[in-house]
């Protein structure tokens, strides 16, 4: 084991190992990953530095000059660069968005670094010196390394984060020093799921002390959140297509084909396109933005599937609803109301109305009484999450907590 | 000119999708291919076909009516005494009379619900109609992910339960070197003979392991809208899954293939778990170690060299005896010799505490001086980073 001592410019290993233990003991859920590791020893990085493989590259010069103390803060965001998975994500970014060049991996480097450093340090750790915050490009903290990607340049603001290089690990750009893929020890693809698969299921496990942005992560570390529009779209299109509902197959009427095949009982498609009833929860409590771009989406996925305009209706519901108007009208709706919801006129009254719907979409916030019973048709419930779950929102019973959408329903989280 | 386009040689280049498909099919269970629209999944299909030497069908479900595949009712003389049969198309009646075949059910997630129920019956009994499918044809389908399929149908959970999913995606180097004329030939896995006995034992032995102790596991339907139409663990999936480990580990595949597909069986959540367990059935064993610890080889890994000091140490408490302590400090020892210092600290700390009093601490415990250092420095790190937090919060 080589320590300081033995030779100038050596790797002091026990320092950089006492300051692994230490961030391991004070974030004992990333133990796993931390562990996995394996330390490489190079000049050419100019701190500490990770590649996709999980190999940590160490400057003998940086580990000299740094604390102890600051050298665990910078193991534990090296290796949250890791198990955030900033190098996937940063190509599919360059990807979608068009980012070439080492100035846009750069800028992915410094947004990955703000991702992660928001809620990092502090309850036991230092925070390293140089460390990029979103406060100090003046951002807001508790975004994802994406959305920070949006909304900073390069400039004199981030000059002092030119150094910052925390390898391909942090941003997917490949350096000279890496070892790559068919170097020593690293970790193939399925030892990477399952060490983030490990350290995830560490979190979901022990709720109390950790941080926010961990949670979220290990939520979705393996479910990442669906677009709530395609979810949306496809709960509807599932609604609309079952049977009962819109096109399928009967033997109702004969097919063209029969002539030529005597005999032969042949079925034949029938399209009867479905109806679809759209209730929308007007109380105070949704915003004018958050309607109007579900509704759109309703609108738009109504047509794909075939639906006619003049078959969809909206029917904006408070405490009562009163009027239900077509769909060709959708531009000229007023979304009136406010106050309390009751979405149990919404879907009496959808049912009442003339030609029964195939099918009702429901967008709400969920602070409603909903139907004791099933109703006669399909139901998709476009929920806008509300945060203050648990609250009272009836003042006339402040011990009331409102339902979670009934179980006959296909829920859809939009936002 | 278009004699000349089409040339292309092949090159011999591993690739996991294709072995994880053919093993998947080896085992007999039907597959459906997730991919989007244009990526290769039917020519994939058709390199497959040729190196399995099986004559392929292609049937597009979604330009098919249901009775394509349940028969078409054919009213004879007397319906009344000889009942109506239900006459099966012409590719299922050359498909049975080849006996053998590979069936390509394409398209499968923009297929009407009404279709949909009707191939449940052909994928899971394998009969077309009056015809019963011999059982050397096998069932591929493929589909395009919701998020393309501008008009699709999702699958019903009963149906997307029987295949083995799998996320097909083209290799950027791939394409580009196929298209420049060279596209590269699978080696498709082989299965050893005398390796079978062994693969069943420890499919058995993973499978039944993990659920054991984890009976939540069994059967859980997908609840969530994001899973729906994808792979979920029940009792059949999970003895597809079975049967997928034991072929894999006869035919000496990679743990990546494995990991395609019991994720594509029982989902991500329950298949990475059994991956996991998996990961620790290859551990060596705390007590053969103990036995011997002058030539116990540790893992590299750091976590994985972590779980089996632990494992160790866990032993020691299970039956603590003198000779047993003293071979778990030898254990402790060689793991500092060969690795970071840092992993040792907790289980000898652990190891310290299962002391008794007659028992003398061991010589080689000297050369684990090095660790209590180790361990204090961390410890006066804590107490400088708490004085720093508390001087901030002033």
């Amino acid at each position: 084991m080589p320590t300081a001592e033995d030779a100038p410019g050596a790797l002091d290993m026990d320092k950089l190992f006492a300051a692994r233990l230490h961030a391991a003991r004070a974030r004992p859920y990333l133990a796993t990953a931390l562990f996995a590791l394996h330390t490489v020893e190079s000049r050419r990085v100019p701190t500490m530095a990770v590649d996709r493989h999980w190999r940590c590259y160490v400057s003998p010069v940086f580990v000299d000059r740094t604390p102890v103390e600051e050298l665990a803060g910078v193991w534990v965001h090296e290796v949250s660069h890791l198990l955030r998975d900033h190098h996937g994500r940063g190509d599919r970014v360059a990807r979608e968005r068009g980012l070439t060049g080492p100035g846009e991996r750069l800028r992915m480097n410094i947004a990955a670094d703000c991702e992660i450093n928001d809620d990092a340090f502090g309850d036991g750790l230092v925070r390293p010196e140089g460390a990029v915050e979103p406060g100090s490009l003046g951002l807001p903290a508790g975004e994802l390394m994406e959305d920070y990607l949006r909304q900073f340049r390069l400039g004199p603001h981030t000059e002092s984060a030119a150094w910052l290089d925390c390898g391909s690990g942090a941003d997917g750009m490949e350096r000279g020093w890496e070892l790559g893929p068919d170097g020593a020890h690293g970790l193939s693809a399925q030892e990477r799921d399952a060490v983030r698969f490990r350290v995830a299921q560490g979190i979901t496990g022990r709720q109390e002390d950790t941080p926010k942005g961990w949670k979220r992560w290990a939520e979705e570390a393996f479910h990442p959140p669906q677009p709530w529009r395609e979810l949306l779209g496809a709960a509807v299109r599932a609604a609309t297509s079952g049977s009962g509902a819109g096109q399928d197959y009967s033997y109702g009427r004969p097919s063209r084909r029969s002539a030529g095949l005597p005999g032969v009982v042949l079925p034949s498609l029938r399209r009867r396109p479905s109806r679809v009833s759209v209730v929308i929860d007007t109380s105070g409590s949704v915003s004018d933005a958050e309607l109007g771009s579900a509704l759109l989406e309703v609108a738009a996925i109504a047509r794909a599937v075939g639906g006619r305009r003049d078959l969809v209706t909206v029917l904006p519901c408070d405490a009562a609803a009163r009027i239900v108007y077509p769909l060709c009208r959708g531009e000229g709706i007023p979304l009136m109301g406010g106050g309390g919801t009751d979405l149990r006129a919404g879907f009496a009254r959808a049912l009442r109305t003339g030609a029964r719907p195939d099918v009702i979409v429901v967008l709400t916030d969920g602070q409603t009484r909903w139907p004791q019973a099933r109703p006669a048709c399909r139901t998709v419930v476009g929920l806008f999450p509300r945060q203050h779950a648990g609250r009272s929102w009836d003042e006339g019973d402040p011990d009331y907590v409102p339902d979670s959408p009934p179980d006959w329903a296909r829920v859809v989280t939009i936002g | 000119m278009l004699t000349l386009l089409r040339d292309s040689t092949t090159e011999p280049r591993p690739d996991i999708q294709l072995e994880a498909l053919t093993l998947a099919v080896a085992a007999d269970l039907p597959v459906l291919l997730w991919g989007e629209p244009g990526i290769g999944k039917t020519a994939a299909l058709t390199q497959l076909a040729a190196a399995l030497d099986l004559p392929l069908t292609t049937v597009i479900a979604s330009v098919h009516e249901p009775s394509d595949f349940s028969g078409l009712p054919v009213v004879g003389d007397d319906p009344a005494e000889q009942g109506v049969p239900m006459a099966p198309p012409d590719w299922a009646v050359r498909l049975v009379r080849a006996g053998r075949g590979l069936l390509f059910l394409d398209e499968l997630s923009t297929a009407p619900p009404a279709v949909q129920a009707a191939l449940l019956r052909l994928v899971l009994e394998r009969r077309i109609g009056a015809l019963q499918l011999p059982p050397g044809v096998r069932i591929v389908a493929a589909a395009n992910p919701r998020s393309s399929a501008a008009d699709g149908w999702e699958l019903s959970p009963p149906l997307a339960n029987r295949f083995v999913h799998l996320q097909w995606t083209h290799d950027h180097e791939v394409v580009v070197r196929g298209l420049g004329g060279t596209w590269p030939l699978a080696t498709l896995p082989q299965l050893a003979a005398e390796k079978l006995p062994g693969a069943v034992d420890f499919a058995r032995r993973a499978v039944c392991g993990l659920l054991a102790v984890r009976p939540g596991l069994v059967h859980r339907l997908p609840s969530n809208e994001t899973r729906r139409g994808g792979p979920w663990p029940s009792p059949r999936s999970w003895e597809m899954t079975l049967f997928l480990i034991a072929f894999a580990t006869a035919a000496g595949s990679s743990r990546e293939v494995l990991s395609l597909l019991v994720r594509g069986t029982v989902g991500d959540g329950p298949g990475l778990e059994l991956l996991a367990s998996l990961d620790r059935m290859d551990l060596p064993d705390p007590e053969t170690l103990l036995a011997d610890p002058g030539s116990a080889v540790l893992p590299e890994r750091g976590d994985l060299r972590q779980a089996v000091l632990d494992g160790v140490v866990d032993a020691v408490r299970k039956r603590p005896e003198k000779a047993r302590w003293d071979a778990a400090w030898a254990l402790l020892v060689r793991a500092l010799e060969t690795g970071a210092p840092d992993l040792v600290v907790v289980p000898a700390t652990t190891l310290a505490t299962l002391r008794r009093e007659d028992w003398d601490v061991p010589a080689t415990i000297e050369q684990l001086a090095g660790v209590v250092t180790l361990s204090r420095r961390a410890d006066q790190v804590a107490a400088r980073s708490a004085a720093v937090a508390a001087k901030a919060g002033r």
